[in-house]
């Protein structure tokens, strides 16, 4: 058993999809996460811990990687894929509850922004992580993550932003949800946001990198 | 202190790492340019009179030694397809990607110099150089592998990995059009080519090394057989790339403040090249006060040092950026008394006390002060001293003249006190009256002869 959720979770971490896949060129004609999944599966290992031992642990490894610029955009992107290819083999178990996620993650691009990259690698990372993760995409109104978190209470909210001005309206939706759902955490992130805006403008979580906000939302959960 | 290079001159001098006469300084003002006309970024970038205008405008406030014509990465994008959203404040934001909808590059339309934007860009470029025809203008094309992304979209990311073969092809296809814009750029007058290609920052340096340098490389020999310039721009977190991005053989790199001056440098001067950048565009540049601009452009300056090191903001300039903040930046490379000044007031204690200046005063004279930096290495303040005492004399004990160095610590409380933020400056009985500049004659002694009849003196 232990030998199947390595052998997941070093797919995970290399990016290594399926026995087809061309990357890593070391690997290459190699089973990958997809088969190794459906292996541990078919072994009878309880599906929670082909998340939490194999999934997770190569997440976790790429996303330290990621902190440490040891790896970049491309690999991690692979990672996730892999990931992803490992996940529809788990969904059922979620759909029938053998599986909890560990909470539901509100993400999107704040309204007069049209930047993704970030986000979708922090949505990737959140659902390799056991997040269920809900991404309302670019360009996202104040009321578009209202709506959302009425639907879904308890959901942390993180908003994205790449550019100055869009910055600014960072604020206005923390401000908005504060008002509305004063215990939900906001998390924000992207290329111009710092500690110092953080604390301005009232947000929760801020970290320059995915694997961050995975540790603080461990902390905050823990905490509650 | 009087320039004797023009500011082509010294850019050309500084890419080359030879001996400039003070640190060049290039604004990379981009929709800031419609800022200081009062017009939006959707309305500016389509406007070529409009943007030779703010460009303009900008010389004159910033006195830079060169400048962008356009800063606007989403130009070739948007000529070849990519549908763009326009914005009040930003450059646009390309939104769709032509590429990921099932085309291929030869189904693009054909890049010509009557394209799209290109035309707007090319005919700013021309008014500008005929106006200004000491300046280095600057042409910024979009690099390739930025290009790429604009067209392909993120999978190129993934594509890189799994068909290699496949985004290398299109990375030839953005080197022919990178070259189209260099030369276009280069005909219409511009000195320098800047490859701005952003994205980079988020690839590794294999990766860098397989796709972006050979179409790069190729691009900076093409611009070396013109005998113009080229600069590689990258914002962002990119340390990771910066030896390679060097062995693409451009005259100069340019970074942001997410990666060490202090790291460029050493690469760049191991690879006898040039390099530039990296004030701070927000926390500084936009949202800090002059004073905390003139101590970072010191800081910066002496990270970068005099050889081969051109000052710039990190990347493109926020559109509201104070100007005031950027004339901050011109005041320490241009003026060397000020910067002293800067360098000595900054090493100061912060703690000094502020004296108590009841018993300085004197209802029987009129108490000139003299803040300098010392009279003896600081030309104007030792005019300004001099001028003053020599004003005072007919009047005797009726006028007193005191200088203050704020190399010493009783200069700094002086100055704290009367409130005083240059040097040379002159203060009569508290009240500052001649700042940096030396007055005639006539006024300083019509300025003592006042205080004396406010005090019935005279």
């Amino acid at each position: 058993m232990d030998e199947l959720l390595e052998n997941i979770a070093t797919c995970i971490e290399f990016g290594k999809i399926n026995t087809g896949s061309p990357f890593p060129p070391d690997m290459r004609g190699k089973k990958g996460a997809d088969e190794y999944t459906r292996e541990a599966l078919d072994a009878g290992i309880n599906p929670h811990t082909v998340l939490t031992r194999g999934l997770m642990v190569g997440m976790d490894k790429v996303g330290k990687k990621f902190r440490e610029n040891k790896v970049f955009v491309p690999q991690v992107l692979m990672s996730a894929k892999a990931m992803n290819t490992a996940m529809e083999h788990l969904m059922p178990f979620f759909y029938s509850g053998d599986i909890s996620a560990k909470g539901t993650f509100i993400i999107g691009t704040v309204f007069g922004d049209l930047h993704d990259i970030g986000k979708n690698l922090v949505a990737m990372m959140l659902k390799g992580n056991g997040w269920n993760v809900i991404d309302l995409g670019m360009d996202v109104a104040t009321d578009t993550f209202l709506k959302t978190l009425e639907g879904h209470p308890g959901a942390v909210v993180g908003l994205s932003a790449l550019l100055t001005t869009t910055m600014a309206n960072m604020h206005q939706i923390v401000e908005r949800i504060k008002e509305k759902k004063p215990q939900t955490i906001v998390a924000i992130g992207g290329a111009p946001v710092t500690q110092d805006f953080c604390d301005k403008i009232g947000a929760d979580i801020y970290s320059p990198d995915p694997q961050g906000l995975l540790e603080d939302l461990d902390n905050k959960l823990f905490a509650r | 202190m009087k320039d004797i290079m023009t500011g082509q001159e010294r850019i050309r001098k500084a890419m080359r790492r030879e001996a400039t006469d003070r640190v060049p300084w290039v604004p990379f003002v981009g929709v800031h340019g419609g800022y200081l006309l009062g017009i939006a970024a959707d309305e500016y970038l389509k406007n070529s009179e409009a943007i030779a205008r703010g460009v303009g405008k900008a010389i004159e406030l910033y006195q830079p030694d060169g400048i962008p014509v356009v800063f606007d990465l989403q130009v070739e994008a948007e000529a070849l397809g990519c549908k763009v959203q326009w914005s009040k404040d930003n450059p646009p934001a390309v939104i769709s990607h032509p590429l990921a909808e099932g085309k291929s590059p030869k189904d693009l339309p054909e890049l010509d110099a009557g394209s799209g934007r290109i035309p707007v860009c090319l005919e700013a470029t021309r008014r500008l150089r005929e106006t200004y025809p000491e300046h280095a203008l600057y042409g910024l094309i979009t690099g390739p592998f930025t290009l790429a992304l604009h067209l392909a979209g993120t999978n190129i990311f993934m594509q890189m990995m799994e068909a290699p073969n496949e985004v290398n092809a299109l990375l030839e296809f953005c080197h022919d059009i990178t070259c189209k814009m260099a030369g276009w750029y280069m005909d219409a007058g511009c000195d320098v080519i800047a490859v701005v290609d952003p994205m980079t920052s988020q690839i590794d340096p294999a990766s860098f090394e397989q796709f972006v340098f050979p179409p790069v490389t190729r691009l900076f020999e093409m611009i070396r057989n013109r005998d113009r310039l080229s600069s590689f721009f990258v914002c962002g977190y990119a340390q990771q790339n910066i030896p390679a991005m060097c062995a693409c053989r451009p005259d100069n790199i340019s970074i942001d403040e997410n990666i060490p001056l202090e790291y460029v440098r050493k690469v760049a001067e191991k690879h006898g090249i040039s390099f530039g950048g990296n004030l701070k565009l927000t926390s500084v540049l936009s949202m800090g006060t002059p004073g905390e601009v003139e101590i970072h452009a010191l800081e910066t300056l002496e990270e970068g040092g005099d050889v081969g090191f051109i000052m710039a903001p990190g990347c493109d300039l926020v559109m509201g950026t104070p100007p005031e903040n950027l004339q901050a930046v011109t005041r320490i490379l241009a003026d060397p008394y000020h910067r002293e000044f800067v360098k000595t007031v900054r090493s100061a204690k912060v703690e000094e006390e502020v004296p108590d200046l009841t018993d300085h005063w004197n209802a029987d004279k009129v108490v000139i002060d003299i803040i300098t930096l010392d009279s003896s290495s600081c030309a104007p303040c030792q005019y300004m001293v001099e001028a003053m005492e020599l004003a005072a004399r007919p009047y005797g004990d009726k006028a007193e003249c005191n200088e203050y160095s704020i190399k010493t610590r009783e200069g700094l409380q002086m100055m704290s006190a009367l409130g005083v933020k240059n040097v040379p400056v002159t203060v009569m009985d508290g009240e500052i009256l001649f700042v940096s500049q030396i007055p005639p004659a006539r006024n300083i002694e019509k300025a003592i002869q006042k205080k004396l009849r406010d005090k019935k003196l005279l």
